[in-house]
């Protein structure tokens, strides 16, 4: 039997999901193993039975909470997809201001309306089994967690950073066209990407997992980004990482 | 066997092209304005013929950043031994990056012997090229006396104005001077230019560090778990570009990657280094090095330490890479010089 696999959206812009769409042959190879039961929205978590659940999106109210804990007691497995659900992403960025100051210059004086909460990456309401990092999603890395899956083994994400796979793949470095790059303290696994295609890297995928972060500003720096730059840089992408390093420091 | 030939640098073109006749070609191309990388050569003319050190060394061609090791299928049990390797030619070599070669060659003929590197090694002809000035200032070639050419080599080329001065360092190499029917024999004037020109070089490289060659042991020993490196390794980011680039790293890491139908799988090995978080974490999670700093004293005393305890060799080029090539700004030298200040030899 085949597993089934369930696709579950929240707060994101589906560009994962679309990364899906294109995977070409590959996934065709995908659908020989698995059985997608839900796609999209096309039907509600309650509906058909799922063995796998993939998550995209972050948890940015409280019916997300709700609804995320629902899909986690009834999936055997689940898989936080792209950068929303792994570490809360771009959405996160909302975390470093005061909730009604942020609320209010988005919704105005609608924002009344809105129940919203701080960004929370999946695994900081539920247990997550499978991380696949990116924004988007690097094709070929969904296709390995999906192996491990198959197997019941863990995956491993790469504890080194963006510049092992850049330099392996020989890129002239961004630094060295007098551009800077987040590549140094970002997690590998998407083989350098964007470097491979001529952009620097924004450092989608997060942080290493013991990033030196105030390093990373003074290099940023003798480089000469300004200080306020270099600190939205790393929030793009890390704000959740860091609320969860300063929480690890204080324990 | 004649070990000296000229070719008349108007010939240069004529000579590619009859090794490519020979073999596939790969050497030094531009990437950037600081960059340049070892690549396979169909265009003759995008040979770079002066270059700063390539982004990474050659090891890439005998010890490839990725290969597959063994195939197998899970069904039958059976394994299947995986080499992939090609007749090549390198042209354009530093010297520099020669001592990179045998420093590797030295661990990987050692028991167990690396087969996969040695089958390639095998297969690769090697034509080096003299450089006759400094690549740039993280250059360290003068300490490590590698900016003259020792061995390691099938063919070396030496430039001047309208020749390039030929020394034949294996019978491979003669072989293909004398099947190219496009060299002539040195003559006296000749010898006398490379001996004016070698003087010369010893003018222009001069130690770079303030401790002589055989005092670098001492100097790792002295400062090893001490104070000496304070500050020096703060801006570290652990990126691993260091090791990577680095012409005798050859730490790697062995993963298995199978097929979809989870059947038909292959072992792959991956370069690895030990500036990365995971290198030195072992079972229950216990991290051997877990401070940058530490990894980064690891690397130092792995150049210049543990490897002529073990082969009598230091294991530094004195190529520049990794102060080249870090964003942090690092420099080999100035780390080595900071030293050699704050330790008495
Ligand atoms: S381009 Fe970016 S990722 Fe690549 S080596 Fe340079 S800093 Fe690292
Ligand atoms: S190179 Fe950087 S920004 Fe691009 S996919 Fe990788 S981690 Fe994300
Ligand atoms: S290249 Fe520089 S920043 Fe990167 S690991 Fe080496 S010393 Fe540290
Ligand atoms: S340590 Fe640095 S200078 Fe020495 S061989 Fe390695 S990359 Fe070259
Ligand atoms: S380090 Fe010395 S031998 Fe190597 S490329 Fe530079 S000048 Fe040539």
């Amino acid at each position: 039997m085949k597993p089934k696999v369930a696709f579950f959206d929240f707060a994101c812009c589906e560009g994962c999901q679309l990364q899906v769409a294109n995977f070409g042959e590959e996934l065709l190879d995908i659908l020989e193993v698995v059985d997608v039961v839900n796609f999209r929205e096309v039907m509600s978590e309650n509906g058909e039975d799922y063995d796998i659940a993939i998550i995209e999106g972050s948890i940015t109210n409280q019916h997300a909470v709700e609804r995320i804990k629902k899909i986690r007691e009834k999936a055997k497995i689940v898989i936080a997809y792209g950068a929303c659900a792994c570490t809360g992403g771009i959405n996160a960025m909302k975390n470093n201001f005061e909730m009604p100051e942020i609320m209010h210059y988005v919704y105005k004086d609608d924002a009344k309306y809105f129940d919203t909460i701080p960004t929370k990456a999946v695994d900081q309401v539920v247990k997550v089994d499978y991380y696949v990092h990116g924004c988007p999603v690097y094709p070929k890395e969904f296709v390995d967690v999906l192996k491990c899956v198959l197997q019941g083994v863990e995956y491993k994400v790469p504890e080194k950073s963006v510049c092992t796979e850049c330099k392996l793949n020989e890129n002239e470095c961004m630094f060295d066209k007098g551009l800077t790059c987040m590549g140094p303290i970002t997690k590998a696994g998407c083989n350098s990407w964007c470097i491979n295609n001529g952009n620097i890297c924004f450092g989608c995928r997060g942080f290493v997992e013991n990033p030196a972060k105030n390093a990373a500003i003074e290099v940023l720096k003798d480089h000469g980004l300004n200080p306020e730059l270099i600190i939205k840089k790393i929030n793009m992408y890390n704000t959740v990482l860091d609320e969860k390093l300063k929480k690890k420091g204080e324990e | 066997m004649q070990r000296y030939y000229v070719l008349n640098k108007n010939k240069l073109i004529n000579f590619l092209s009859f090794i490519q006749s020979r073999s596939k070609l790969a050497a030094p191309v531009k990437k950037g304005e600081k960059s340049y990388a070892f690549e396979y050569i169909t265009d003759l003319e995008k040979i770079a013929l002066h270059y700063l050190p390539t982004i990474l060394p050659v090891k890439k061609y005998f010890l490839p950043q990725r290969e597959t090791l063994i195939e197998f299928n899970k069904k039958t049990r059976k394994t299947t031994h995986v080499i992939e390797f090609e007749e090549l030619t390198l042209f354009g070599v530093h010297t520099c990056d020669l001592v990179g070669m045998q420093c590797l060659n030295a661990v990987m003929v050692e028991d167990p012997k690396d087969i996969n590197y040695l089958e390639r090694k095998n297969k690769l002809t090697v034509i080096a090229f003299e450089c006759n000035s400094y690549c740039d200032e993280h250059a360290t070639c003068g300490i490590m006396r590698t900016f003259i050419p020792s061995s390691g080599y099938d063919i070396l080329f030496t430039e001047f104005d309208t020749y390039f001065l030929i020394h034949i360092g294996t019978t491979k190499g003669s072989e293909i001077v004398n099947e190219s029917r496009l060299f002539d024999v040195a003559q006296k004037e000749h010898f006398d230019e490379l001996n004016k020109l070698r003087k010369r070089k010893e003018e222009i490289f001069k130690p770079e560090i303030n401790a002589s060659y055989d005092e670098l042991k001492k100097l790792m020993e002295r400062a090893c778990c001490t104070g000496a490196w304070e500050g020096i390794f703060d801006k570290c980011l652990s990126c691993g570009t260091c090791t990577n680039v680095c012409p005798t790293c050859y730490c790697f890491d062995i993963n298995d990657d199978i097929d979809l139908n989870l059947l038909n799988g292959c072992r792959m090995r991956t370069w690895d280094s030990c500036q990365n978080e995971g290198f030195a974490k072992v079972a229950g999670g216990e991290n051997f090095r877990e401070e940058r700093k530490n990894r980064q004293v690891h690397r130092y005393m792995r150049k210049f330490k543990y490897p002529v305890d073990k082969y009598n060799m230091y294991f530094c080029t004195g190529c520049g890479r990794c102060s080249r090539a870090c964003v942090a700004k690092i420099s080999l030298k100035e780390t080595m010089n900071l030293l050699s200040e704050r330790i008495k030899l």
